[in-house]
């Protein structure tokens, strides 16, 4: 009897499963619309050439494209003025990127301290506040923007903190360092989240050959501890640079039109339907997204340092009474903790401050009563927070549910060898790269409008679509967190359970798992998030009340004039959001955990 | 409240409506592609029963197609659900369309109307047009004039048909911005500054607004994606030309103007202290009186005595399923009562010559000495190109 293996049909199976689920909810929407910058009604990529030559969108470097016979000539009389770097204008694009860089740094000076304390600190509360570091990841943009006014306004808490020790006010909102600090404040948790994981995945016993072989501890986390954390944190600091290129609402709420981003004019462009140029618009953003993630692959596989698991190291205590204060270590994370607690903490405590002041300034608890009414009322067109609370969750574990095996699949073929599984990466990684806004466009222009198949228009909607939209935004941060844990497995291991008999199925899921848990449970939480944050496709794909989710509950709560127009209502189901995901997060870790280890 | 003499009036008009309705259907079935979709209603009165395939069905809850039987006639009359699509503040408790829809609701028996709030609005219906998609719906509440541009220019037929009102002619003169009749207004707002008397003086002109005392005052919305925000652009190019009102930005940028993504973050930062003046809406007051608000912080400022009127407006889709009971339903938005009620729970002035929205409403709203707006033909081939010139002037 010949069953075959289940190597055979697993893995080809899932793979085909992911692809189709790819191919339906995203390469094809997407490829929909980018098509009409590729191959427009005029000549083949117009749209995209009269972009690279318009020096609003590439400053001096569209000569290129607009006169490539000049640059020279150009260049000499450039060199002539004196290379004036005034006269240098690097167009939307430059701007955008800049920004994009800025945030990622700032991600990194923010995310970074932050894994050191949470991977080699133990202090009460450790293991929760970990699984809460990605809270803000869920934020919708809006009460980012509330968060912020209140707590680095003009009238700000920061500003009466200041005040308080005599110093201040300072003016950070609409300028480029609120932007940064902003898209700081949504990435550095990814940089922390990664780093801890492989942090905490360090075999102590490595360390301790070094140490005993007389490496000095400066040059034992050099040598092997370095190492092991810089595929996590490049990984983390170029999604932190991607999304903060394709940022798009916190942009014009706490920075202004005066620092618009691509992904701002590419919203105009489809909201005014010019939708060649925001095709090649989109299209170039990708490129350049797309271009960054290939180099980076690149450069990962050849850092990969490989790893037979084992035991963690021991956290030192963060407190260690008197001495604490003495001890200069303990105090730098000390410091670090306040610049933490006023750039997280603070506009999440000013947002739940928020949601209890009135206009005038005074307690009222009239934005928690709102929720309540919505919850009675019976009127056409009314969310009910609680059906909002059930439909997100019931999303984000369909989506979790989905999100880690296509992300541990798409994982194993990045790891195998050869030069085509980075570029192959790559392109599975294309949901991160893409923008949301053309994502949105292309759903409704296929699977919501409908594709006529054998003369009947096929429409796909529901709430499975919901969870494969998702899902495919989600799966790349499972594959992000483990495919360098992945790429570092010894080889020796699987092929020694090979050896003994095992299926290549059953070396994955008894070796090969057991040493990707918190990379996978991290991904598992960042899935989670994604799905609860999700707006756009979801109004798009589900029908009728199932698309009531908490942000779009709160969306319309914007929107809702009942008590007056106040983003009162709004902020009570944000904190309502906070509570929800803040509970969900600590209880991924917690199931996971127990499979740690 | 509603007389007899309404329901017979409704027994004629529904009779007429299944003729009008059946040539209808014929002509519109060869011009859309989606001739599928179609199929299914063209055989009888009775529209499809099952959730729409479109985006974001708010379906009736509180009034079950089921409950209600046709009783006027002896002709069998089936139910018949109408088909609106609005922005979704227009829809949930107490709101104007909830009121529109009970109203009618019980005004007509057997008929449910029913709201869909497509997220990006009327471009959803422009591109389902354009991919020969089904609309799914039969009427559109929402309307600016610039929305009614892009329809046309995106398009080679119209999307909306002319509805042919009885109560038409009872629009003010001076919101009637479609030449065409298409889109109807049914009220409108009056952009204005709201400023804060205790730390500014009303600049009262839009030169005042770029001179040294009120640097840094001011927040603006953007053009591109908020409606007040818009309306604030046009005002300057009404008053400045389109030649200068580039140029009076410069001024207005030079001063430190704030240009946020849209109305409700833009006020938002007002009452935050972030700036003293915001571009806004002159019913502000309607919303912020009464025990314990400080009035200085809601003074409506006119600009040259002037406001934007951005008249919200509604129209009848060209291959409505229901078009007899959508112009019914649009009549009845513009008579004296509906109108009150619209004007009263959206915060905005009446369409309609001549209706009372009440006394409070008329003690707090502002209405402006000299309303302006652009109309259709003067925004056709030109608004897109002037904002696309004003957000590259801000951005350089």
């Amino acid at each position: 009897m010949a069953w075959p293996s289940s190597d055979r049909v697993v893995f080809p199976v899932g793979l085909l499963a992911t692809l189709l689920v790819l191919v339906t909810v995203f390469y094809y929407p997407v490829g929909r619309v980018l098509l009409a910058a590729i191959n427009p009604g005029g000549t083949p990529l117009a749209p995209i050439v009269e972009i690279l030559a318009d020096p609003f969108y590439l400053g001096v470097a569209h000569h290129v494209f607009a006169d490539p016979m000049g640059v020279p000539a150009g260049v000499l009389t450039w060199l002539a003025d004196g290379a004036p770097l005034s006269a240098v204008e690097f167009g939307l694009f430059g701007f955008t990127a800049y920004q994009a860089a800025l945030s990622a740094l700032a991600s990194v000076a923010l995310g970074l301290p932050g894994a050191y304390v949470l991977a080699r600190f133990d202090f009460w509360g450790r293991q929760t506040l970990t699984s809460l570091t990605i809270v803000p990841f869920v934020l919708p943009s809006i009460l980012v923007a509330v968060g912020f006014q209140a707590m680095f306004g003009r009238t700000g808490l920061f500003n009466d903190l200041l005040g308080v020790v005599g110093l201040g006010p300072i003016e950070v909102l609409y300028s480029l360092p609120a932007i940064v600090i902003a898209h700081a404040f949504y990435n550095a948790p990814l940089v922390t989240r990664f780093v801890t994981s492989a942090w905490e995945g360090i075999d102590a016993r490595e360390i301790e050959s070094a140490r005993s072989m007389g490496a000095t501890p400066i040059r034992a986390f050099r040598d092997v501890v370095l190492p092991q954390l810089r595929p996590a944190l490049l990984s983390a600091t170029l999604l932190a640079f991607v999304f903060s290129f394709m940022s798009f609402p916190i942009v014009l709420a706490l920075g202004g039109l005066e620092l618009q981003t691509v992904e701002v004019w590419l919203y105009a462009k489809v909201q005014s339907l010019d939708l060649e140029a925001a095709a090649a618009l989109a299209v170039l953003e990708s490129a350049i997204s797309l271009a960054i993630m290939y180099i980076y692959l690149r450069y990962e596989s050849g850092q990969i340092v490989s790893h037979t698991g084992g035991r963690s190291r021991s956290r030192r205590s963060l407190v260690a009474g008197w001495r604490t204060l003495s001890d200069p270590r303990r105090l730098a994370v000390l410091a670090y903790g306040c610049v933490a607690a006023v750039v997280f903490l603070g506009p999440i405590l000013s947002l739940l401050i928020e949601s209890v002041t009135g206009p005038e300034g005074a307690f009222t608890t009239a934005y928690y009563e709102f929720l309540l009414a919505r919850q009675a009322s019976t009127a056409v067109g009314t969310i009910a927070p609680l059906t909002a609370i059930r439909n997100s969750v019931l999303f984000a574990l369909g989506t979790l549910a989905t999100a880690v095996p296509m992300g541990v699949i798409v994982s194993l073929v990045a790891t195998r060898s050869g030069r085509g599984s980075r570029l192959a990466e790559t392109l599975l990684s294309a949901p991160i790269a893409v923008s949301g806004i053309v994502v949105g466009l292309g759903l409704l222009q296929t699977l919501v409008f409908g594709v006529e198949v054998l003369g009947h228009r096929l429409t796909v909607t529901g709430w499975i679509a919901v969870v494969a939209a998702h899902a495919v935004a989600a799966y790349p941060f499972v594959t992000r967190n483990v495919t360098p844990a992945l790429a570092g497995i010894d080889d020796r291991l699987v092929e020694t359970a090979r050896s003994l008999g095992a299926t290549r199925f059953r070396a994955l899921l008894t070796v090969t798992l057991p040493l990707i848990v918190a990379p996978l449970v991290a991904g598992a939480a960042f899935a989670f998030a994604i799905s609860i944050g999700e707006f756009d496709s979801t109004v798009l794909l589900a029908e009728g009340g199932a698309s009531h989710t908490m942000p779009v509950a709160l969306e319309r709560y914007v929107g809702n004039r009942s008590i007056g127009p106040s983003l009162g209502p709004a902020t009570a189901m944000g904190t309502v959001l906070l509570a929800v995901t803040a509970a969900s997060f600590v209880v991924i870790d917690r199931v996971g955990g127990r499979y740690d280890g | 409240m509603f007389a007899p003499e309404t329901a017979r009036n409704i027994t004629t008009q529904s009779n007429n409506q299944v003729v009008k309705r059946r040539t209808f259907l014929r002509t519109a079935g060869i011009s859309v592609a989606g001739a599928t979709a179609l199929a299914g209603c063209s055989d009888a009165e009775q529209t499809e029963e099952g959730s729409p395939t479109a985006t974001e069905t708010d379906t009736a809850t509180e009034t079950s197609t089921a409950a209600r039987t046709g009783t006027t006639t002896g002709t069998p009359m089936a139910e018949r659900t109408l088909q609106v699509a609005t922005y979704s503040s227009f829809t949930g408790e107490g709101t104007a369309g909830n009121w529109l829809k009970s109203a009618f609701e019980s005004a007509h028996d057997g008929v449910t109307v029913e709201f869909v709030t497509p997220e990006n609005g009327l471009n959803q219906y422009i591109l389902r047009r354009q991919q020969g998609a089904p609309l799914d719906v039969d009427a559109y509440v929402g309307l600016n004039t610039s929305e009614l541009v892009r329809a046309d220019q995106e398009l080679d037929g119209s999307l909306f048909a002319t509805p042919d009102l009885e109560r038409a002619g009872d629009v003010k003169p001076e919101l009637q911005a479609d030449p065409r009749g298409r889109a109807i207004p049914y009220d409108t707002g009056y952009i204005s500054l709201v400023y804060d008397e205790s730390e500014v003086e009303n600049p009262a002109t839009f030169d005042t607004l770029t001179t040294d005392p009120y640097r840094g005052d001011l927040i603006a919305q953007n053009a591109q994606q908020s409606d007040p925000g818009r309306a604030f652009l046009l005002w300057t190019i009404a008053e400045k030309g389109p030649d200068g009102y580039l140029d009076y930005w410069r001024d207005l940028l030079d001063n430190d103007v704030t240009i946020l993504s849209d109305w409700e973050p833009a006020y938002q930062a007002y009452q935050n202290e972030e700036a003293p003046m915001v571009v806004s809406y002159s019913t502000d007051q309607v919303y912020y009186h009464g025990e314990g608000v400080d009035m200085s912080r809601h003074q409506v400022g006119f600009l040259n005595d002037q406001g934007y009127a951005n008249p919200e407006m509604m129209g009848l889709f060209t291959d409505a399923n229901a078009p007899e009971i959508g112009r019914q339903f649009m009549d009845f938005a513009l008579s004296p009562e509906a109108q009150a009620e619209i004007a009263v729970r959206n915060v905005q002035f009446p369409a309609v010559e001549g209706v009372d929205p009440g006394a409070e409403f008329s003690q707090y709203a502002d209405e402006p000495g000299e309303p302006v707006t652009f109309t259709y033909d003067e925004l056709a081939g030109n608004v897109e190109g002037w904002i696309e010139d004003w957000a590259r002037e801000v951005s350089a």
